[in-house]
């Protein structure tokens, strides 16, 4: 087994009896809460809003203090966080942002990355003049250049439209095959056709707050299964 | 931009002269109180270009110390965004030091430094430099989450680019204070020349209230007016031209 092959799967993040409240609430967010997610692999983050969806990625992210509890990352797990309310610094084209912060060796995936995200036409335009959609892939595509080995995409194309979001996290898939991904998103067919696991996240009275439920994790190379997605997408929301 | 803001002090002004001597036929006083428009304008033929010349001295020392203050209230306000103690003790005096009123430390300066162009210039640059400080702390100070989430989570972010971005999503209000601690700068100028300097128009405007000539006073005033408003369009131009060329 090569030595790539046996990191991958040594690689995992795992939530251990995590114990959270907000500082200015009386109420825990997290109750005991424990999960697993293993890398490689295109993964959700699934549940309603309010249920600490966000607060749960951060704190995988190293972004949240003041829990108790244990979250264990491997050590070569470089983990990136993004969001979708994200902006590019408005003094400069968003070609000269992507060229600055695009390490030398990932250039030609910049170029494949804007092609494929359909970013090409925006490159020399300023961030504050591109659509909400255009906004969203612009700032998913810088993270995909960087270095990483798990990145959490928080509603990170919350407002581009279902078909091209469609396109992209295919595209993802296909592009990055070796890492992972946790995808925040409140859409149940989305998660159920294209995630390897969904992580349905439920509020603190419930117990277990968090279930793992099996995606369908489908490629561009699958033909859909509607009998298993609808079967998939019954069982999450009969989880959450 | 000009022509409104000299159009808004020729109306401020037009009233203001128009009540005063409104007053004095109202209140039949004589001349020697408020002196009559004719002996306004006999004046203002008479010292218009000291007059202006002393304006000009004043404005400059304005300059100088308005822009130390600046250059000194970013430097300070660059400090004072560190969660060190450094950053704390510095935001703690700033908020303590401009509750004092700093016209009246003025006399001791003048003392110490005696009444030259040091004193002139150090009363101007405090008197608009705490205003300008606590503004400048407050657009330092705060995080521009969205812009810089990505450069902390990359780990590229250097203390120059989180300055550059926190100025850039808050220039116009940069632009604003700036032009609003202008003015500052020049009462600053006006009130330690008015103390103890040997120049400039407050210590002309000093000479004239021995004098009790209020017609001097008036001109002086006017110039004052125009040249203030004139630095004060400068500033919003070049404010306008920055953000212009740096926001594209």
């Amino acid at each position: 087994m090569s030595q790539a092959n046996r990191r991958q799967i040594t690689m995992l993040i795992e939530c251990n009896d995590l114990n959270y409240r907000y500082p200015s609430s009386q109420a825990n967010l997290f109750r005991n809460l424990s999960c697993r997610i293993s890398i490689p692999g295109f993964h959700a983050l699934f549940g309603p809003s309010g249920v600490g969806k966000t607060t749960l990625a951060k704190m995988i992210a190293g972004l949240v203090e003041g829990f108790s509890g244990k979250i264990t990352v491997h050590p070569d797990t470089g983990i990136l966080y993004t969001y979708n309310l994200e902006r590019l610094p408005g003094w400069s084209l968003a070609k000269d942002h992507l060229a600055d912060i695009t390490p030398h060796d990932r250039m030609p995936d910049l170029k494949k990355l804007t092609e494929s995200f359909g970013i090409q036409g925006c490159l020399e335009s300023r961030f504050s003049k591109l659509s909400l959609g255009q906004q969203n892939r612009m700032n998913l595509t810088r993270y995909l250049l960087q270095d990483f080995n798990f990145l959490i995409m928080d509603e990170s194309l919350a407002n581009v439209d279902e078909a091209t979001r469609e396109v992209i996290i295919l595209q993802i898939k296909q592009l990055f095959p070796q890492k992972a991904f946790l995808y925040i998103s409140h859409n149940v067919m989305e998660v159920a056709k294209f995630c390897k696991i969904i992580l349905v996240l439920r509020s603190a009275d419930k117990s277990p707050q968090i279930t793992e439920i099996k995606g369908q994790n489908q490629t561009d190379q699958d033909i859909p299964d509607h009998p298993a997605l609808e079967q998939t997408m019954l069982e999450i929301v009969h989880a959450s | 931009m000009l022509h409104r803001r000299l159009y808004q002090f020729f109306i401020v002004y037009g009233i203001g002269i128009c009540s005063l001597f409104s007053i004095k036929y109202i209140l039949n006083l004589s001349d020697y109180v408020i002196p009559s428009p004719i002996e306004v304008w006999l004046t203002a033929v008479d010292v218009f270009m000291r007059y202006s010349v002393n304006v000009l001295d004043t404005l400059s020392v304005a300059i100088i110390g308005h822009v130390l203050s600046i250059f000194m209230a970013i430097v300070v306000g660059i400090i004072a965004r560190l969660t060190t103690g450094i950053g704390t003790l510095i935001k703690i005096a700033a908020f303590n030091i401009q509750a004092y009123p700093i016209v009246a430390v003025a006399p001791i300066i003048f003392i110490l430094l005696g009444d030259g162009l040091a004193s002139r210039l150090l009363i101007a640059s405090m008197i608009c430099y705490f205003p300008l400080l606590l503004s400048i702390l407050g657009i330092l100070t705060q995080p521009v989450s969205d812009i810089e989430h990505f450069f902390q989570m990359t780990g590229r972010m250097t203390w120059q680019l989180e300055v550059k971005i926190r100025i850039f999503e808050n220039i116009s209000k940069l632009i604003m204070v700036i032009t609003g601690s202008a003015t500052l700068a020049m009462v600053g100028t006006i009130v330690a020349e008015f103390i103890a300097a040997n120049a400039g128009i407050g210590y002309t405007i000093r000479i004239a209230l021995y004098q009790s000539d209020l017609a001097k006073i008036l001109v002086a005033l006017f110039i004052i007016g125009i040249s203030t408003s004139i630095y004060l369009v400068c500033l919003e131009w070049m404010g306008h031209m920055l953000q212009k060329k740096w926001e594209g």
